[in-house]
């Protein structure tokens, strides 16, 4: 059975979900200020910067390279009928703004997406606002991407 | 240098990509967090596995917690955590960040680690660009 409420395909997501909330709070990268600490180029020089982040993604992407090496000698994944491939490959201009607005917010607050959520664990100050905005703003966005996507067609 | 942490670092580092290589194997989806989470409300129809997956997103971090405790901030025996700025300065950081993953399709995880680990062109600018930016926005910002 392949569908998306079957138990198999349920089960890999809570695996995989667990997997990766471990990982962020082992990484330690749940901590704003680490992130931080890695984004503060300024502090190279004092000795006071954190490389931990590059390790962190470093390391997933080398692990995450087997999964899809092994993935290409497959047509199908295990619980699905097809690997959801991004159907965007050209560069265009939403991809460009959208990584300067995600730059500018990261860079203010540490806080990525992935992290966002495994904080509730933890339920620091402040993070349901978080939570929210991130909510907001994500929901604007597809009214954004509508009207950008629309404009291209029209042009 | 006194917070680095190598080991720490590689380890969870590993994890989150044995996630990401599971959940591509498995049932072949992206674990981008914030595709995952901008995803949650309809039109979307598979909002159950999103939704089993934050959850379990949450628990992880708990249980690791308990598990592992002391490692930095988090859980029994650590530093209680504490998000950076007022709440009018987290709430503009939330929003930019919202708007800009659904926009830019996708964060750390989805453009970072799954985008640069498929060759993908379009996640290696957006990686770029995002850390470029924030790295600016930092030593703009002086919040550190």
């Amino acid at each position: 059975m392949k569908n998306s409420i079957s138990l198999p395909y349920l089960a890999v997501a809570a695996l995989s979900g667990t997997l990766f909330g471990s990982g962020l709070y082992i990484s330690q990268m749940i901590d704003p200020l680490k992130v931080l600490r890695f984004l503060d180029f300024g502090a190279i020089p004092s000795g006071g910067w954190d490389p931990s982040l590059a390790f962190v993604i470093v390391a997933a992407i080398g692990v995450m390279y087997i999964g899809v090496r092994l993935s290409k000698r497959r047509n199908a994944p295990l619980f699905d009928f097809r690997f959801h491939e991004p159907v965007a490959k050209q560069l265009d201009a939403p991809l460009v703004i959208g990584a300067v607005l995600f730059g500018i917010g990261w860079g203010m607050s540490g806080i990525c997406p992935g992290p966002a959520i495994t904080l509730i664990a933890f339920m620091p100050e402040n993070l349901m606002m978080f939570l929210g905005a991130l909510f907001v703003g994500s929901f604007g966005g597809t009214y954004v991407q509508d009207r950008l996507t629309a404009k291209q067609v029209t042009a | 240098m006194e917070s680095f942490s190598p080991l720490g670092a590689l380890l969870g580092g590993a994890m989150i990509g044995l996630a990401s290589a599971l959940l591509w194997l498995g049932n072949g989806r992206i674990a981008g967090i914030s595709g995952i989470f901008g995803q949650l409300l309809p039109p979307a129809n598979a909002m159950v596995w999103r939704l089993v997956f934050l959850g379990a997103m949450v628990a992880g971090g708990f249980g690791a917690a308990i598990l592992i405790p002391g490692l930095g901030v988090g859980g029994p025996g650590g530093e209680p955590v504490q998000l950076v700025g007022n709440p009018l300065w987290i709430v503009v950081s939330g929003l930019l960040i919202g708007l800009g993953t659904k926009i830019g399709n996708g964060c750390t995880s989805g453009h970072g680690v799954c985008g640069l680990a498929r060759f993908s062109y379009r996640s290696l600018i957006a990686v770029i660009v995002f850390f470029v930016v924030a790295i600016v926005t930092v030593a703009a910002t002086g919040v550190v």
